[in-house]
């Protein structure tokens, strides 16, 4: 296995893991935004730059997709890698100056304020890390946004920018999203979720018990089919809200435990 | 057209009596009147002055045999459009319409020249004859330029009569791949695409990967601003960049190859797929090249006008069909590359030098240039310069050979200012250092960089903050937005130049100039980010003096950037003729007959019509 030596600290991983993971190994702490362990890495926020050593020369790399095939040295807390670091939070609290999230990373960074000004224009505090992209496309499979645009156009958005079809309202995008741009809204009133920004809305499954809203009928639907059960009991109780499962459940626990005895 | 090959070519022998049988048919009594129809002549009229030569020689009978043909750019586009009538090697220039009965006539049946369609040599003010006597070629060396001029790029019969399919029968029978990989890496052959990257060492790479199927790309999506060397190449030559791919995955042990050609060279990919589809026919392409039991064969893809595409990791994202954004290099495409297989990408200047380096020898090659920068280099030399052109000149050749000697130095008598090389990425080099030599590492140096060969003369009414302004913003614009060092710090640096060239700039501009110029080449994800400062950065370095005086005087020395001079009128020069006043938009002008005018600069809008208009040169700029 390779050593990496982050800032003096040696510790050994396996051959591809990147340098984020053996930092975390180490216990050293490295900023990310656009980074996520349940999708693959893009590396287009740069937040998490830290300098390698090779040697005759030093070279600032992302250590969220480095991979580590030999033994290497880096540096984490070097003048130049904070430099990068913190020159790129600036950029983004610039961008995205209202976003409680990003402030609060900037602080943790040892970043007090930005001293550019805005000049790009960001849907709610949007850093376009593109985590929701890759969530929606690889872990949910239903890649109901994407990326239009190009350059300061960039934007995260539905095809035609119209709300899509194929969101099934998971608001696993939301989920991931590291500034609170993407939010998930119930309406009540039309039994509909929504997932803002992007204006797409799912029908919310109920409880047929109390009316209480589960999740969105798309979910429910996706949820049993991944699962592969066919008992139509089971599917039955799914569609209860976690509190009518619950007591449902003891119920049935009761009348087979106790009463049939 | 005869044609001499009706089946496919199943061996090297085959090919070598066809060649014979083309020669002997093209023996010296036939003439022929060679017009230029590249993109500089043909925006000139070429293509009718074409056309009258073909409709000349249909009606001319058979008196004498002759034959007309468009050629790909002969590089002096300043003259265009060149017609050259071999044999005889007659180079007549600024062809008009009227021109082509006479050169018909008189040179074409009577071998007499059309004086006056020669071109002439300012220095000496004598007329000459041939390319080779004029100082734009002199100093010139042609190698992927070579049929340039010469062959009809849609005759493939052409190519093989000059010369051409004689590296690939050499390369498939008598070299193994690690021969011919050897003889690259003696040519010393670096990728002429802008990075320098020894050519051998990505083909070894390459051959040494692990995966199949391998793929070899060439790289056509030119998109530099006022560069058009890899478009002269495709449209004056395509079967040069076919031989040199076909060689190159021979050694490198792949099958199909990718032309990744950008979408506003249509004519490009007309020719490059006719060039294909004369390949595949004569058997330079699909199974079996040659009887060799070597397949290999060229589709050709086009670009969505992205300028980012022309990045290794974006291009074949584009191939692939998605959106053409680069990806992080760590693992290099030599190893995974287009559908994740091992992926040997080339500029289509690289693989057009190809052949000429297994023909002659890569010792050859590698007398040519400095010591680490061999052979030749195209350059589009354009801007403010007398002889606005295409240019092949061996490495090692001086800036100031190529502005001055090939180039015929700044027009109008105006001064040199910076001759900025290498396109967006590259950077201003200015006076002092242009007895550089043209060498990959010798730029680097400078602050600039080789570049695929752009060359943007300025001269002394060149602004250069102006100038690093129009790069920051051409760069802002093509970004593809993925990284945010690219995304936001071009925004931010467009900003500051935005402001300092409104004349609002402010103390310690260039300080936060040079820090974002810092963050971009070491956070952004792909070189187009990482040299985006340059042109930023080159400019304070030389031209410190101009960004100082556009922020703390409020003042453009280049008097380029509007409200940061004035206009005035010289009382001594003014001949009181009223022109200025009768046209100031603004009635910012005052004066009566026989009394010098004045502008009242309080009224003035700096619009510049009084300037534009004064017929004795009396507005001036202060």
């Amino acid at each position: 296995m390779p050593t990496v030596t982050i800032d003096g600290c040696k510790v050994e991983v396996e051959k591809g893991a990147t340098i984020l993971d053996a930092a975390k190994k180490a216990g050293i702490w490295i900023p990310t935004l656009c980074y996520h362990q349940a999708v693959s890495s893009d590396a287009s926020c740069r937040i998490c730059m830290v300098e390698l050593d090779r040697g005759d020369w030093k070279q600032l790399v992302t250590s969220c997709n480095y991979p580590v095939r030999r033994d290497i040295v880096v540096y984490v807390s070097s003048e130049r890698a904070k430099l990068a670091r913190n020159g790129v939070m600036e950029l983004l609290l610039a961008r995205s100056p209202e976003s409680e999230e990003l402030k609060a990373l900037a602080e943790r960074m040892g970043v007090k304020e930005t001293r550019y000004p805005k000049v790009t224009e960001s849907q709610r505090n949007c850093i376009l890390c593109g985590l929701c992209v890759s969530v929606c496309e690889q872990i949910i499979g239903q890649s109901a946004i994407g990326f239009a645009g190009r350059g300061v156009e960039r934007v995260v958005a539905a095809p035609f920018r119209q709300p899509s079809e194929d969101c099934i309202g998971c608001g696993a995008c939301a989920a991931v999203c590291p500034v609170g741009t993407i939010k998930v809204r119930i309406h009540h009133d039309q039994q509909e979720v929504e997932i803002s920004p992007f204006k797409s809305r799912a029908k919310l499954l109920v409880c047929k018990q109390c009316g209480a809203p589960v999740v969105s009928e798309k979910v429910g639907e996706l949820a049993l089919d991944k699962l592969k059960i066919s008992s139509e009991e089971f599917r039955e109780l799914m569609r209860l809200c976690p509190k009518c499962r619950k007591s449902k459940t003891v119920e049935q626990i009761r009348t087979v435990v106790f009463e049939e005895k | 057209m005869t044609s001499f090959c009706d089946k496919r070519l199943n061996s090297p022998d085959e090919l070598e009596r066809v060649r014979e049988d083309l020669s002997e048919h093209r023996n010296s009594d036939t003439k022929s009147v060679c017009v230029c129809i590249g993109p500089g002549c043909a925006a000139k009229g070429a293509n009718r002055i074409y056309e009258l030569f073909c409709e000349a020689v249909e009606q001319s009978g058979a008196q004498v045999k002759v034959k007309a043909k468009g050629v790909g750019c002969h590089g002096l586009c300043e003259c265009g459009p060149i017609v050259i009538i071999q044999p005889g090697d007659i180079f007549y220039q600024r062809v008009e319409e009227p021109d082509v009965a006479e050169i018909f006539r008189e040179t074409v049946l009577s071998d007499r020249i059309v004086e006056r369609l020669l071109y002439e040599d300012p220095s000496t003010g004598k007329k000459v004859k041939s390319p080779n006597e004029i100082p734009f070629y002199k100093a010139q060396k042609r190698i992927a330029l070579a049929y340039n001029g010469v062959i009809d790029p849609a005759s493939i019969e052409d190519y093989i009569a000059a010369g051409g399919y004689t590296a690939l029968p050499r390369a498939l029978t008598s070299m193994t791949s690690e021969e011919i990989i050897a003889e690259v890496d003696v040519a010393g052959l670096r990728g002429r695409g802008g990075g320098g990257f020894p050519t051998a060492r990505k083909w070894r790479s390459c051959r040494a990967a692990e995966g199949f199927p391998k793929y070899v790309i060439c790289n056509g999506d030119e998109g530099d601003p006022g560069a058009f060397m890899d478009r002269a190449i495709m449209e004056g030559n395509p079967h040069s960049v076919l031989e040199g791919m076909i060689i190159g995955a021979y050694a490198i042990g792949s099958s199909q190859g990718y032309i990744y050609v950008r979408n506003e060279y249509p004519l490009s990919v007309e020719r490059l797929k006719e060039a294909i589809k004369q390949a595949r026919q004569w058997g330079f392409l699909g199974e079996d090249i040659l009887g060799s039991s070597f397949s290999f064969d060229i589709r050709i893809n086009r670009g969505g006008g992205a300028f980012v595409c022309g990045e290794s990791t974006a291009l074949m994202a584009s191939l692939e069909g998605r959106p053409g954004e680069p990806r992080a290099k760590y693992i290099h495409t030599v190893e995974s590359g287009l559908w994740g297989r091992p992926t040997n990408l080339n500029n289509v200047e690289t693989w057009a030098n190809v052949p000429a380096i297994i023909n002659n020898g890569g010792e050859w090659f590698a007398k040519m240039g400095t010591e680490k920068s061999k052979g030749t280099k195209v350059f589009s030399l354009v801007g403010k310069i007398t002889n606005t052109g295409l240019v092949e000149v061996p490495m090692g050749i001086t800036l100031r050979q190529i502005v001055e000697e090939i180039g015929g130095g700044i027009p109008d008598g105006k001064s040199f200012k910076a001759v900025q090389t290498g396109g967006p990425s590259g950077g201003c080099i200015p006076a002092q250092h242009l007895d550089t030599r043209v060498d990959f590492d010798e730029l680097t140096k400078l602050g600039s960089m080789m570049g695929s060969g752009g060359m943007i003369v300025m001269d002394e009414d060149t602004c250069m903050v102006n100038v690093a302004k129009y790069f920051t913003a051409f760069l802002q614009k093509e970004s593809c937005g993925k990284c945010t060092p690219c995304r936001e710090g071009l925004s931010q640096m467009l900003d500051i130049l935005d402001r300092i060239t409104d004349g609002e700039g402010k103390v310690g501009d260039i300080e936060s100039l040079e820090v974002l110029a810092e963050l971009l080449e070491g956070a952004a994800l792909c070189a187009l980010g990482k040299t985006a400062a340059n042109p930023v950065l080159s400019t304070i370095r030389y031209f410190r003096d101009e960004y100082d005086a556009h922020i703390l005087e409020r003042h453009c020395p280049a008097k380029e950037c509007r409200g940061l001079f004035r206009y005035e009128i010289d009382p001594e020069t003014c001949k009181a003729c009223g022109i200025c006043l009768k046209n100031c938009p603004a009635d910012a002008i005052s004066g009566e007959k026989k009394v010098p005018h004045v502008i009242n600069q309080e009224k003035c809008t700096l619009c510049g019509t009084c300037w534009e208009k004064c017929p004795f040169t009396a507005v001036l700029k202060v």
